[in-house]
Order: structure tokens, then sequence, then C-alpha cells
């Protein structure tokens, strides 16, 4: 690592939207051959920068340098020209085409008549994806890959351009543990060939362990520049929120020794093999695996979306069976989507219309709502849930993913679910919001609520469950105190597994 | 009330008073006593089959079929009256039984056989319009009943029936829309049908349940149809589904599904009668007057996808900024 020149410096980028000054004289400075944390809560203007950094807007004042000349990132192209490249949180790939055209998506390799060069395509995307260590044939249709797969593949886009900068935003927020390891290998090859990184992330243990200088955003201005902060979780957290945030993990014991649930060998035709559990009244068991080892299978197979295929569910000492959906709400179950985008919210509501989409039945009477109640129950759990009051106005979309995870999990809260299953609740928020989570976890189980958590943060696992429930290709292994595993046993045990058994999984 | 007069309905109803003024400014006629009730007269029967349309296409769906089934309808509510001696009064019930059924065929087809409504509704079209020929070997009935002109053309208190049709079936459809665990979850399917699955709302009985009010709707114009020129017809209803469809979207609902205001439909379809009128009053050839139609579908769309740069450059002419650019900005923030 040099300290000469910097590869690119941002002096003194300002933006202003109507009613807000998203960035406030924000400089940075990026090394070559480092990777440089950008860090702050959600609305600390982190978007709004990387949206200036990659050409999509401009900033209102400020330079920006690139080998100490003075350049202007007109548009998205000009970024790309100058060595820029972007891989945002949303996805840009188009899941019909191949691997392969994605990754050479609008720079397809041409042959001499102008014709793309399929064969180059299929080569070049191979060579990619083998540099990545990421063994996904090219010629696979993207949308039919795993989320943490589209992940990889946009991120060999930027690979594949040889950009001399990359924009990371949120790069591991559907990844799992070895999928992150994999991208940590990636980006220090990288960083090690002069690439300069600018990452952004909610997940700071990750942070602690890849990044080498942090600048630490909030309310649009820089609060720790480059080099001035230990990189050290609790520092950063701090001058992140502002203030002391105390326990991260505020984990209640509620658990007790009443059964609402148990599963006898559950499997389905969509890779559950066989899951058995028991599940208290007041506890939290978390379902811990890599990403693929079919935890979301599971959650799918009890909540009636996918059919099982043998074995026996059994709710408050009763055998049930749930063909859809709709019999599993009924029967008390809640399901909170890991994509909580595209199967959890309805953008077209305010926070009314989605909190009491799980209830409309107990809510209307001969099938006209009770808008009264309706509004009642809304401004209270907004009240008690500290859910942005904008929401009670607005819908949805103009929300942070933060109050659109609180909107989801209040939905079941007003249709009083007795279980609830949470699939990834708190990827892609920020630490303020992770925290109001976990305590709407505790305030469920001290209300006799039951949850399954299902989560890539280990972390968090650990803390919040009271149990956990191993997962490896679609079977339960073993369930074990959460006292009792340290980060590294979870790791261990999830990805405990022979050569041969993973190619039958991935065949 | 805050609900139903959102607004949704104000760039809908301001566009309908502009068209309105620019008619009346320009056209003596316009405004006298006989053209109003006429108008009312004019966009009643597309204005009820849109009611129907537009609940299918708050579903992110498309009825393209509700054209043929008049033309079905006329027919066979003709062969009832003609041929069969089925008194009026048991003849409309049944026509909307039929209505309603064709609606729940198509709407079974669609939801549970996985079909998509453009296809099944295109296949309707084309299939009900040579289901009506099969009618008295093709040819129109004509005078069916005496007493079914008054159902089109009769008054109340100097009104035209019609309006008050308007005001009871817009009226129903509203409070359908705004206040009905139905209307919430139209709303849901279009808005987001994963996670209406998700949360337990039947989708597919919800979208069903559209086609039949759809169906019921066409129905109710249907017999409009008929009592207007007191005939069947095989011919009849040409376009109307396309005119249906456009008086939705006219009036802001999105095709994606999820978002509109059902009263707005009834501003779309007065805008485009008005204007009708207007070109009429003025002995325009039908030519110029689809051409018109054309642009203002066009134009409608386009001024609400612009909304945010129109109001932007708005702003910059008039040296200040308007709050609707000011939604648009954070919007992408």
């Amino acid at each position: 690592m040099t300290t000469a020149t910097p590869l690119w410096e941002f002096v003194d980028i300002s933006k202003a939207y109507p009613g807000v000054l998203a960035n406030d004289k924000v400089r940075i400075k990026l090394l070559p051959g480092s990777i440089h944390g950008l860090l702050g809560e959600n609305g600390c203007g982190k978007s709004t920068m990387i949206k200036t950094l990659s050409g999509v807007q401009q900033p209102d004042s400020g330079q920006i340098l690139h080998n100490g000349q003075p350049v202007t990132i007109s548009d998205p192209q000009v970024a790309r020209d100058h060595g820029i490249a972007t891989v945002f949180q949303e996805f840009s790939i188009v899941p019909t085409l191949s691997v392969g055209e994605n990754i050479f998506l609008g720079n397809m390799p041409r042959s001499r008549f102008g014709v793309i060069d399929w064969a180059k395509v299929h080569s070049e995307a191979a060579r990619v994806l083998a540099e990545m260590d990421v063994d996904v044939s090219p010629d696979a249709i993207t949308g039919t890959l795993s989320v943490g797969e589209q992940q990889l593949v946009e991120i060999a886009k930027a690979v594949a351009m040889d950009a001399r900068m990359i924009i990371l935003d949120e790069p591991t927020a559907a990844l799992g543990e070895d999928e992150i390891e994999r991208l940590h290998q990636l980006l220090r090859n990288m960083r090690s060939r002069g690439t300069s990184i600018l990452y952004v992330s909610h997940r700071l243990d990750e942070v602690e362990r890849i990044v080498d200088e942090v600048t630490i955003l909030r309310g649009g201005k820089v609060v720790r520049a480059s080099g001035e902060t230990e990189i050290n979780v609790s520092e950063i957290i701090s001058a992140m929120v502002g203030e002391d945030i105390g326990e991260h993990y505020p984990k209640e014991q509620n658990a007790t020794a009443e059964v609402v649930m148990e599963a006898h060998g559950l499997a389905t035709a969509s890779g559950v093999t066989d899951a058995s559990f028991a599940l208290h009244r007041g506890e939290v068991l978390g379902l811990g695996g890599v990403l693929g080892s079919g935890r979301t299978e599971i959650a799918r197979a009890l909540f009636g979306t996918d059919e099982l295929s043998a074995g026996q569910l059994i709710l408050n000492g009763k055998p049930v069976r749930f063909r859809r959906e709709m019999d599993a709400i009924r029967a008390g179950l809640a399901l909170v989507p890991e994509n909580r985008k595209y199967d959890g919210l309805f953008f077209n509501f305010r926070a009314s219309g989605n909190i009491t989409a799980a209830s409309l039945g107990g809510l209307s009477r001969l099938g006209v709502l009770n808008l009264k109640a309706e509004e009642q129950a809304t401004h209270d759990l907004i009240r008690d849930l500290e859910i942005s009051t904008q929401a009670e106005e607005k819908t949805v979309n103009f929300l942070s993913g933060g109050n659109q995870q609180k909107i989801v999990i209040a939905r079941w809260l007003f249709s009083d679910s007795d279980i609830l299953i949470l699939d990834e609740p708190t990827q892609g928020i920020d630490i303020g919001a992770k925290i109001a989570v976990y305590k709407l976890i505790n305030k469920l189980t001290r209300a006799g609520k039951s949850i399954i958590l299902i989560s890539s943060d280990h972390d968090e696992l650990l803390a919040m469950s009271d149990r956990i429930a191993i997962v490896q290709h679609g079977a339960i292994t073993r369930t074990v105190e959460a006292s009792d595993l340290t980060h590294d046993d979870l790791v261990r045990a999830s990805a405990d597994t022979t050569e041969t058994n993973l190619e039958e999984v991935f065949a | 009330m805050k609900r139903i007069f959102d607004t949704q309905l104000i760039g809908p109803f301001a566009a309908m008073v502009i068209v309105a003024l620019i008619v009346a400014l320009t056209t003596e006629r316009f405004l006298n006593p006989g053209n109003l009730s006429n108008l009312s007269l004019q966009v009643s029967i597309v204005a009820l089959i849109a009611i129907g349309s537009t609940m299918v296409i708050f579903t992110a769906g498309i009825d393209l079929s509700s054209g043929s089934m008049v033309a079905l309808l006329t027919m066979i509510l003709a062969q009832m009256l003609k041929f069969m001696g089925i008194p009026l009064m048991l003849a409309l019930p049944m026509i909307l039984i039929v209505g309603g059924l064709l609606g729940l065929f198509i709407g079974l087809i669609t939801a549970y056989g996985r079909i998509p409504s453009f296809i099944t509704t295109l296949a309707a079209l084309i299939a009900f319009r040579g289901l009506a020929l099969t009618f008295n070997n093709g040819s129109p009935i004509f005078s069916l009943d005496p007493a079914l002109e008054p159902i089109f053309y009769g008054k109340l208190a100097g009104i035209p029936l019609p309006f008050f049709y308007l005001v009871f079936f817009y009226g129903l459809a509203a409070f359908v829309m705004n206040f009905t665990k139905l209307g919430r979850e139209i709303y849901a399917v279009g808005g987001n049908p994963a996670a209406a699955v998700l949360t337990g709302i039947n989708v597919r009985k919800v979208q069903t349940t559209t086609f039949v009010i759809a169906g019921f709707m066409t129905a109710v114009g249907a017999i409009l149809m008929s009592a207007r020129l007191n005939s069947g017809s095989p011919n009849y209803g040409q376009t109307l589904e396309l005119q249906a469809i456009a008086a939705a979207v006219v009036g802001g609902a999105s095709l994606a599904g999820g978002r509109g205001n059902i009263l707005a439909t009834l501003m779309g379809a007065m805008t485009i009668v008005i204007v009708q009128n207007g070109l009429n009053l003025n002995a325009a050839p039908s030519s110029v007057q689809n051409i018109v139609l054309g642009l203002i579908i066009l134009l409608a769309v386009g001024i609400d996808m612009w909304r945010a740069e129109i109001s932007a450059l708005m702003g910059r002419i008039f040296g200040r900024s308007s709050s609707g650019s000011a939604q648009k900005v954070k919007k992408g923030a």
C-alpha cells in the first residue's frame, strides 16, 4: 500500500434534495490497493454519495479528482470509462439471460462482423468465474440461481470490466458465511492487484475483518474521516449512531416448557429431507446453516407453501396438514419472508393496508372493513414499534428498510399469530433498526409467541436464539442450546460436510 | 370520505374540467341542456362497463372480452324477447346472470387455469363475437319490446335515467373499493400477488370475482345498448372493450395493477365523451375523432408519467420549486 496520490479523491461533495442536505461537503480519499469502508445509518447519505460517484447524479458542488486531475462523471458510462464499477444493492442482472450474457451485458464481445462472439462470451465468462472461484456455469439462466449466486454474478460483471475502482453497496446482504468468505478472498486478491474498493455494509463484524480504512457519515456529514478511526466495532457504532446504544443484542429469556409445535421427519420435493424439532412457547428457535442448506425450504414446508411428501406436523398436540398458506395462517402461523421487497410488502398501500392485510376477515363485518379500527390499530403499532409516522400518510415505498421490516412484522402482531417464522429479518437494515427488531422479538416471546429465526448473521442467531437447530442438506442434524455454541462451532457445524454430499446437493 | 376523494382524483377531474372548458368555449351548443343530458346518455354504456374493466385492471389483469360480450348478450336478450316469449322482467335478470356466468367462466380459466387474462379475454373477444353470429343466422333482431326503450331514454325529474344508473353503480363500486374486504384484496392482489399469497389472501378467488363483476357490468351495458336501439345485433359493441380500458387509463389506473381510483374511471370516460361530443358538434369526421381519441390516451398517460418533469419545468418557468418535483426526487434518494 502506498501513501502516494490517491486514485480518486472526492473533495467537499455536496448534494441537496428539496428539504434535505443529503451530502454536506463530504471528502473521501481512495487509495489504490485499499478497501475503504463507507459506513453510516440508513439515511446518512451513503446512497447519495454512491450515486454521485457512479455518475447516476451530479453533485451540487465539490470536486472529483482522478489521479490528481479534476474530472466530471457526467453519466454512468463515463464512470465505466474511468474504470469505476458499481455493484448496487438492488440487482441489475436480467434474470432471463444466461450468466455469461449478464456478465457482458452492454459490453458484449463482438467478432469482426459486429456479431456477438458467443464463444468468447462463454470463455471469458468462464475465466472470470474461475478467477473468482465461483462454481456456476456461464450458460446457466441467472434467474434459476440462488440469491447468493446472483450476487456473485453481479460482482463478476465488475471483475470482467477490469475496474480500477469498485463500489460495493451491501454486497453480502444475501450471502451465506462461506460465500462471504469467498467474496472477501476475492476482494483481497483485487486489492493486492491495486484495485481501490469502496465497501458499504451493515455487517460490522465483516467490516472489521476486511476493511483498511473507514469513513463514517452521519446526517450527510463526515463524522470520522479516513484513517481517523480505529477499526473497532463498538467505536464505529457509537460514531455512526452518535450516542451509546447500549447492548447490541438485548436478548430476553422467555422460553417455557410447553411445546406448541412439533415436526417429525418433514420432507418436501423442494429439498427438505428430514426436519424434526419441537418448538416451545416463548422460545426463539434458530435455524443455523449455510445459504442453500434448506432453511428457507423448511420455512416454506411449515407454512404450507410446499407440500409435504413425508412427515407430520403437530400443532398444540393435534396433527395438522396445511395445503396452502391460508391454512397455516388460520392455524396461527406467520411468515416474514426473506425478501420483504418482493414477497412481503404492498408498495401501493400505506402502513395501515400493509399491517391489516393478513387480518381483513377479522377486521370486517359482512365484508365491510372497520376503517376506524384499522387507523387506530395502525396508529398504536406505529407508536409502539417506533415506526416513522410518515407511514400513516405515505405509501411504504417511501420508508427506510428498517421501517418496512417493522411494518411486515407488525402485520403478524396485529393478526395475533402464535408462531412467527422470521426469515432474515434484519437483512439490509441499519443497526438501530436491527436492535428494534430484536426488541420486537423479545416483545413477542414475552407475550407467549414462539419464533423460528432464520439468519445468516451468526452472531445475531447465537445471541437471539434460545436453541439452534443445525440444518444441512435439508435435514436438521441436531438441536443444541445456543449458549453452548460459539461462532466458530456454528460455522463449523453448518459447514461440516463431505465432498460427495455436496455434489449430490448441487447436482 | 377522505379515502374516496383522494389525490388520485384531482388529476383526472382537472383534465375533465379543462377539456369541458375548451369544448364549451369553442362550441356554442355544448352547454345546451339538451346536449348535456345527451352526454350522460353517451357516456353511460362505456362508463358502466368500465367499472368491471377497471377492477380487473386493479388486479393487474385486463379484460378484452366486454365488447363482444355486449353483442352476444344483446342477441341472447333479443332471442328471449322476440322468439322465446320470455317477459322483459324475467329476461333482464337472466341477462345479468348470464353476463356474470360468462365472467365467472373467464375468471376461472384465468385464475385457476393460470392463463394470462390477456389471452383468455382475447380468446373470448373472438369467440363471443362468433357465438353472437350463431343467433338468427347472424342477422340483427329489431323491435324487441316497447317497454325496453324507456330503460335508456326514460327520465326522472327531467334527468335521463342512465345518469341515475351511473350514480348508483359508481357509488356502489366506490364503496366496494374503499370500504370492503373485497376492495382491499383487489388492490393487494394487484399490488403484490406474492405478498398477497403469503398473507393468506385467496388470490385466485379475488381475480375470479373481478371477472364476475366485469361480466355483470357488461350485461348492464348490453341491456342499455339493446334498450337504446330496441334491438340486438352481433355487430354491437365493437371496440367497446378498448374504450372502457381507455377510460380506466385516462382516469389514471395503472395497468401494472394496485393503483387507481374507480371514480377516476368515470372522469376518464367523461373526458373522452366530451371530446367526442365537441368534435361531433363541430361536424368532425369519425376519422378525426379516432385520431384525437388516440392522442388523448397518450397525453393522459404521458402527463401522469411525466408529472415530476412537468412540474419541475413549471417551477423553472414560474421561478419556484413545486411540491410535485420534490416528491419525485425524494423517492429517488
